[in-house]
């Protein structure tokens, strides 16, 4: 299992009843739910970076030893319908960003941006040392919407169904109106 | 854009400065539970139950961060207008936060000192 090389890892710093291991205290030890994320990782994967509905971070730096990639996907209402992560990095910034990949999943854009890197902290037991990672993930998930907002604001289209596209001639000052119906149902 | 031997020598100077205020204080709270350690860059203030504050150089990002049990993770950038060490989020630096937050924690007024970095170097 990767280690940190940051320093020495304490495992359980918080007194935080639930973070207490059952077992006597290692050295470096992962908390059980950090392995649960290392050892089976949800919605790992990518999503086509080029497609109109997908919003696509990165973040962190190979030389610090961690990179994030989380992609979302976003229906029409604005709702995370699909959302991936490539992680590199020490075993809670893996955790960090699929425990986010799973928090926002269903989520509208407005709801995701306001999860805090304390809570990922929280529910995975992060020791001191590792609350990098969850900021990490914080600002991977910030940079997936960001990127998808950017996105929207340069696809505006004046043709979509159900508008009507009005243009008017600077030279002759003809008003030209086509409309657009619905489609059908 | 600081030089990399530029930012090792600033964050040395800081780093060693915070050790050494961090010592003198301990001493003078005399709490067996606390005690303070500094290796590898990389800096471990354990104040017992109420929390853990690791704070280290990051050489990659040229910057020093920050652990606080009780405000969680920051960056710091030097800034040469304030010659110290500022999280850009929120313009506030490291003195100031580790100062405010001490203070309160020990209920005594802290200040490390780690202002006006450049006038610190060894």
């Amino acid at each position: 299992m990767l280690r940190s090389s940051i320093s020495k890892t304490l495992a359980n710093a918080s007194p935080r009843a639930s973070c207490v291991a059952a077992r006597p205290l290692l050295a470096r030890a992962y908390h059980e739910k950090v392995i649960s994320h290392y050892e089976q990782p949800r919605n790992v994967g990518s999503l086509p970076k080029n497609d109109v509905d997908v919003g696509t971070g990165l973040v962190g730096a190979p030389a610090c030893g961690d990179v994030m990639k989380l992609q979302i996907r976003v229906d029409e209402n604005g709702i995370i319908s699909d959302v991936k992560f490539k992680t590199f990095g020490c075993g809670s910034a893996i955790a960090s960003s699929s425990y986010m990949t799973e928090r926002v999943k269903g989520l509208s854009l407005e709801e995701a941006e306001k999860i805090k890197n304390t809570e990922i902290a929280k529910e995975l037991c992060l020791p001191p040392v590792k609350l990098h990672c969850s900021m990490l993930a914080e600002d991977a998930i910030r940079s997936a919407i960001r990127d998808y907002r950017t996105k929207r604001t340069k696809v505006g289209n004046p043709k979509k169904s159900g508008f009507i596209d009005v243009s008017q001639s600077a030279a002759t000052g003809e008003t030209v109106a086509t409309a657009h119906p619905p489609s059908s149902a | 854009d600081l030089p990399i031997p530029q930012y090792h020598q600033y964050a040395d100077a800081t780093m060693d400065k915070m050790l050494e205020s961090l010592e003198t204080l301990l001493d003078e709270v005399a709490d067996s539970d606390y005690e303070v350690e500094y290796g590898s860059g990389v800096l471990t203030l354990k104040l017992g139950n109420k929390g853990t504050y690791v704070i280290n150089k990051q050489p990659p990002n040229k910057q020093i961060w920050l652990s606080s049990p009780f405000s969680g993770p920051k960056r710091y950038d030097y800034v040469p207008e304030q010659d110290g060490w500022v999280y850009s989020r929120d313009g506030r630096s490291l003195n100031d936060l580790l100062n405010q937050e001490l203070s309160d924690v020990l209920g005594r007024k802290v200040d490390l000192g780690l202002a006006d970095v450049s006038t610190q170097l060894s």
